[in-house]
């Protein structure tokens, strides 16, 4: 057999998986997207209604729009959380020797955990009755006692996020720490030479050099904030009322609780361009000479 | 309050000390929480102490009816394995693929694949349960394993890639001047060489399948329900059953502690190679 087949050959598996998997079913939301389907009603879609489903999402349900503000405040909360939390941890542990070595080695763990899991866990965590943040919390500020994490809109997303950069920044530090370390020592020296502070030396020289390792940390996080959906979901129900209702949650309801599958198909392809419009303004922004590809 | 350049970095050394013990404690502290009080007696469950006398009570309670964790634990392991089984051999070879050969639309389709990654899933889904309801694979290992795939194929494909790509290309051009042919080369050179990559991708990809949530949330009912999805079964009537969750929690975790270990020897290597010792 030549190369010339067998290059082909040994791609197509994997591509055909990718178009059962992905291709083939994201052109069939397109489609249902533009039709009248509730599920509760009839086994097939009932009517072509072309835009009626994005008119109803943008012009005639305030739910959609606020679910739109929702996830648009988790990503830019849960995105620059999770890099600055992940800074603060590379910071920390980029030195050489074996105690730091050791400690590094926790910082997989929160990424292992099943974000359902945590999803759980952290409600527990945060009853005001028998949860342990809230005991800790409470000890540590007296003039939060009174709060019910979960039950005011404000805490309820801060929690989310929070919940977020638990599981997100110890992952991202770890590339954010192999950024650190490849820094050379004499650039750091000579710095130090010339009198520079570490404060200083921290924005002219680490700051600089780490920007590319930080920009796709942060392009990355981007994507999956987007996308999450098992936090909103486990912790926070999208509430109270709905203010964690992102649109992935949104989407979500109005498929399996309301079997509205034209409306759901249209509110999540509504996220999807959302998500290739601002990766396309990031790929922009960051690889500016196509250095991407 | 004048410092000495020596007291300073003393105090500074303390500071990142302190901080540092403060970052364990809130990475691990809940972690070991939830251990703790999977093997809590009942009647402390919902206290804050730390002295008990620990039980396997609620383990031997989510074995039994109505949760049944065996079962689900099972559906976990087979769906995940099956789903590394399949995916990442299928995805080593389009990665030699994408590596080796020279092809017109090679880029395209290379970041056409990656792509698919920033496709939320709840958009595939949607009509993947329309899909399923029709060929009756609702609720079935084949149908989560499936799904699965879309997840974990293009990770492993960009992952083994780029580990291929590290390999120098000479041996294998030696080996066809002499007269191999490439599927030899594969498997005689390649093969080897890529094991330790194959079982990173591995790794991942049953981390992700394994720690699935939405899909087996709206794509599972009864039969092929997976222990994340467990989870949720635990806001009963009664109220919510906490411990049974931090049972069934400690059984999520375990198999991820375990490989995890790899995981991060994996990562801290590649990132911080030959700069320990």
């Amino acid at each position: 057999m030549r190369d010339r087949h067998l290059k082909y050959l040994l791609m197509m598996p994997a591509l055909l998986l990718v178009t059962a998997t992905v291709i083939y079913p994201l052109g069939y939301a397109g489609i249902i997207s533009f039709m009248d389907w509730r599920l509760s009603r009839s086994r097939v879609p009932t009517d072509f209604v072309f835009l009626d489903n994005f008119w109803r999402a943008f012009f005639d349900d305030p739910s959609f729009l606020n679910s739109l503000g929702v996830t648009i405040t988790f990503v830019a909360g849960s995105a620059g959380g999770a890099v600055l939390f992940g800074l603060l941890i590379a910071l920390l542990l980029a030195r050489r020797g074996r105690g730091y070595s050791i400690a590094r080695t926790v910082l997989v763990l929160p990424f292992a955990m099943s974000p359902a899991l945590q999803g759980t866990s952290f409600r527990f965590f945060l009853n005001p009755e028998f949860g342990i943040f809230d005991a800790v919390l409470d000890t540590l500020f007296p003039f939060l006692a009174h709060v019910d994490w979960l039950g005011s809109s404000g805490w309820a997303m801060t929690w989310l996020i929070l919940t977020d950069m638990w599981h997100w920044g110890p992952f991202l530090s770890l590339m954010l720490i192999g950024g650190l370390l490849s820094i050379p020592s004499d650039t750091l020296e000579a710095a130090r030479v010339d009198g520079a502070s570490a404060w200083t030396s921290f924005w002219t020289v680490v700051l600089p050099q780490l920007m590319p390792v930080l920009a796709i940390a942060f392009v990355l996080k981007t994507i999956f904030s987007f996308k999450m959906f098992d936090y909103v979901y486990l912790l926070t129900g999208g509430g109270p009322g709905e203010s964690t209702s992102t649109m992935t949650y949104y989407a979500f309801r109005m498929g399996f609780t309301a079997y509205d599958m034209g409306y759901a198909s249209a509110i999540a392809f509504v996220l999807a361009l959302l998500l290739v419009v601002v990766s396309a303004v990031y790929f922009r922004l960051l690889f500016p000479r196509g250095e991407a590809g | 309050m004048a410092l000495s350049p020596r007291q300073r970095g003393r105090v500074l050394f303390c500071l990142r000390g302190i901080a540092i013990a403060v970052l364990l404690v809130v990475l691990l502290g809940p972690i070991a929480w939830i251990f703790l009080t999977s093997i809590k007696p009942l009647s402390d469950v919902y206290t804050m102490t730390l002295f008990f006398d620990p039980t396997l009570d609620n383990f031997r309670a989510i074995f039994e009816r109505p949760f049944y964790v065996g079962d689900r634990l099972l559906n976990s392991l087979a769906i995940s394995g099956f789903t590394v089984l399949i995916g990442v051999p299928v995805a080593l070879a389009a990665a030699y693929s994408f590596s080796r050969f020279s092809m017109r639309f090679k880029k395209t389709l290379f970041f056409g694949v990656l792509a698919t990654q920033f496709v939320p899933p709840i958009v595939v889904v949607l009509p993947f349960f329309l899909m399923f309801r029709q060929l009756h694979l609702l609720d079935t290992w084949t149908g989560m394993v499936w799904i699965n795939l879309s997840i974990v194929l293009p990770f492993a494909i960009w992952m083994l890639k780029g580990f291929i790509d590290t390999i120098p290309v000479e041996m294998e051009e030696a080996a066809m001047t002499d007269g191999a042919t490439r599927l030899r080369v594969i498997r005689d050179i390649v093969l080897p060489v890529t094991i330790p990559g194959v079982f990173v991708a591995g790794i991942f990809c049953f981390i992700f399948s394994w720690n699935d949530f939405l899909y087996a949330l709206i794509l599972t009912r009864k039969e092929a329900v997976t222990l994340p999805v467990v989870l949720s079964t635990f806001y009963t009537e009664e109220g919510d059953r906490w411990e049974l969750m931090a049972a069934t929690g400690t059984f999520i975790l375990l198999p991820m502690f375990a490989i995890s270990y790899f995981v991060q020897r994996h990562f801290v290597h590649g990132a911080t190679q030959g700069s320990d010792r």
